[in-house]
């Protein structure tokens, strides 16, 4: 912005000319007056950047028309034209807020001088006022935009599905959202600002937090976990939560966590594999069906052989039927239990045992089946496991399993070449989890019967098999927190590993 | 003279039933556990009749029912295919066998699905052999 109009305020009406002359080719634009009081006039009317004034007029003179425009703009730039050595009129001037003087007789440099350095203070008023201004407007943005964020943010806090709880660096409580109150049941107004993190938290939950505090100086988000939450008014809560520890220049200002309510999802799981329990068991309803047919007509077979005995008092018949229908009730009696078992929730029953007694007990239930069909059984039982705190009925049920499986494969193995043997190992691993092993030398799997290992309904044996073992085994061994290894070759023989974390070691 | 009937079947139970449907009939029983077995006694023994069950370890029943349809001195012994699996089911192991090997095997004498009642068995061995 130029500041270009310029008023010219003398009586003496030829210097006024002369002036207005020189500087209209400086390229000003001009106004004029020939007294003070048309000077003031003029002032008003044409509203010019500059003025300049004699002093000594009669009427108003220069001082009296400095001291209305001033009065009417104060930033208003006056230069006045004085006469050479009127100190008291140039103080009184200055008084009145004259930006300049010019003395006597007026020189064009000197007027052109004072022009420019009046042009230049009013350039930097105005670019003051227009960042002044602007910096108004900024401040006014940033605030409004500061202003919404914290709202939004409030509102995102309000309205999240996720309990959120900050603390600050004196664990005291200052963010909780109706969500977290719904969690743990403490009304906001209750907490917010007045509770620490020790009277919100159960001491276990507390204690996390406080060491992740102490421990973390990078501010990271640790990954989501899985607890319980005991609330104060009794409600155990299963919980995904995360949390944050906030630093400012590396000191701790607070930490803000987030929990996920898993009651419903733990219940919707939980009805999940019910269903699907269910849904497999029927499944499995045509594999049983040949298998319970199997049975029957095993029973019916054994009665038969009982009748003839009976019929004719022969001890021999009567013994060898009779063998049939109680061999064939076991297998009833087998079926159901696996049946039960598969569609039962069951937890594991964890006791002190020694998992090589089982092992033994098993290998005694299946010497004879092996021995009849060519099979021989080793071992190798570790006796530095010793007692551990396991579910023995899990260990039981899944090597019985196995081990018929193993005895089966050599059963159904070609080549008749083979020394058939089946290896039963007991062992600690590296990782301190108990590990029992059934190794056979037997006609092993393909790629297919593998992937259906623990399919229900699926069995390579048959009418044989009720499709039951390996489920059975797999279901056991799940809620044992175990895993299941398998290794197999067609034609060489199966291996099946079962790893079991151990509860705890008895030391004594 | 009682005539001879080869019993070959992997179930001990289905075993005693058979062998004592065979005694109260006044026939002579022999039995096999497999089809391994059950060749060397029709080769050994030479019976008048087979019992044979088809699903054995190691495919036997198919293989041992196969070979004495094949062998132009056995295939006149008659077999009792005796299973716990549907006929169509055999004989379209059969079917897809003889696709596979050439040739064709003749269908099954008599086929009886497991369970049987006692009668029924004696029935059919009586038709076929007397």
């Amino acid at each position: 912005m130029s500041a270009n109009k310029i008023l010219l305020v003398d009586d003496e009406e030829i210097i006024v000319k002369l002036l207005s002359m020189s500087l209209r080719s400086d390229g000003y634009e001009i106004v004029t007056a020939n007294s003070g009081e048309q000077g003031l006039e003029v002032f008003k009317a044409e509203d010019p950047d500059i003025v300049v004034t004699d002093i000594k007029m009669p009427g108003m003179d220069g001082l009296e028309l400095l001291k209305r425009i001033k009065e009417i703009d104060s930033e208003k730039e006056v230069i006045i034209v004085t006469g050479h050595g009127d100190i008291d009129s140039t103080i009184a001037a200055l008084q009145l807020g004259a930006s300049d003087f010019i003395n006597k007789p007026v020189r064009d440099e000197a007027l052109a001088i004072a022009l420019k350095r009046a042009k230049a203070k009013i350039s930097i008023r105005e670019k003051l006022e227009e960042y002044t201004e602007n910096l108004e407007s900024k401040v006014r943005e940033a605030t409004e935009e500061i202003r919404q964020k914290s709202n939004f943010q409030r509102l995102l806090i309000r309205s999240s599905n996720d309990a959120i709880v900050a603390f600050d660096h004196d664990w005291k409580v200052v963010v909780y959202n109706p969500e977290a109150a719904k969690m743990f049941g403490e009304a906001a107004k209750d907490v917010r600002n007045k509770m620490k993190i020790d009277d919100l938290y159960t001491p276990k939950i507390a204690q996390i937090f406080k060491k992740q505090a102490k421990e973390d100086k990078q501010q990271n988000t640790f990954p989501w976990k899985e607890n319980i939450i005991n609330t104060k008014d009794g409600r155990q809560i299963p919980v995904r939560y995360t949390s944050n520890v906030l630093h400012k220049k590396g000191d701790f200002v607070g930490t803000v966590s987030f929990f996920q309510d898993l009651t419903d999802i733990k219940r919707l799981e939980k009805e999940l594999v019910q269903s699907e329990r269910l849904a497999a068991v029927g499944q499995t309803v045509s594999g049983l069906a040949h298998y319970v047919k199997n049975i029957l007509i095993g029973l019916k077979g054994g009665s038969y052989v009982v009748d003839v005995g009976i019929r004719n008092n022969n001890t021999e018949k009567l013994i060898t039927g009779w063998e049939t229908i109680k061999n064939n009730i076991k297998r009833v009696g087998d079926l159901t239990q696996d049946l039960l078992t598969y569609s039962k929730q069951r937890e594991p029953e964890f006791e002190l045992c020694d998992p090589n007694d089982v092992a033994n007990d098993v290998i005694e239930l299946v010497i004879d089946t092996a021995k009849s069909n060519g099979v021989s059984i080793t071992k190798e039982l570790d006796p530095g496991i010793g007692e551990v705190v396991l579910d023995p009925q899990t260990i039981h049920r899944s090597l019985l399993n196995l081990i018929n499986n193993a005895i089966d494969a050599c059963i159904e193995d070609e080549d008749l070449s083979k020394e058939h043997e089946v290896m039963i190992k007991t062992y600690k691993d590296k990782n301190n989890m108990f590990c029992f092993e059934v190794k056979d030398n037997g006609c092993g799997m393909d790629e297919d019967i593998q992937k259906q290992l623990f399919d229900p309904m699926f069995s390579s044996k048959g009418g044989k098999g009720t499709g039951l073992g390996l489920l059975v085994t797999g279901k056991l061994i799940e809620e044992h927190k175990g895993i299941i290894e398998t290794e197999t070759s067609p034609g060489d023989g199966s291996t099946f590993r079962i790893k079991l974390p151990i509860e705890k070691v008895d030391n004594g | 003279m009682s005539k001879k009937v080869l019993v070959v079947d992997d179930d001990p139970d289905v075993r005693s039933f058979v062998v004592t449907v065979l005694e109260e009939n006044q026939y002579i029983p022999l039995v096999a556990q497999d089809g391994v077995e059950g060749l060397e006694m029709i080769e050994k023994e030479q019976p008048d009749l087979v019992i044979l069950d088809v699903l054995m370890p190691r495919g036997s029943g198919i293989r041992l029912y196969r070979k004495v349809k094949t062998d132009e001195e056995l295939k006149k012994i008659p077999i009792i295919m005796f299973t716990g699996i549907a006929l169509r089911s055999f004989l379209k192991s059969q079917k897809a066998l003889d696709e596979f090997k050439g040739g064709e095997v003749p269908k099954p004498d008599v086929y009886l699905e497991k369970p049987i009642e006692p009668d029924e068995l004696a029935l059919a061995i009586k038709k076929k052999i007397g």
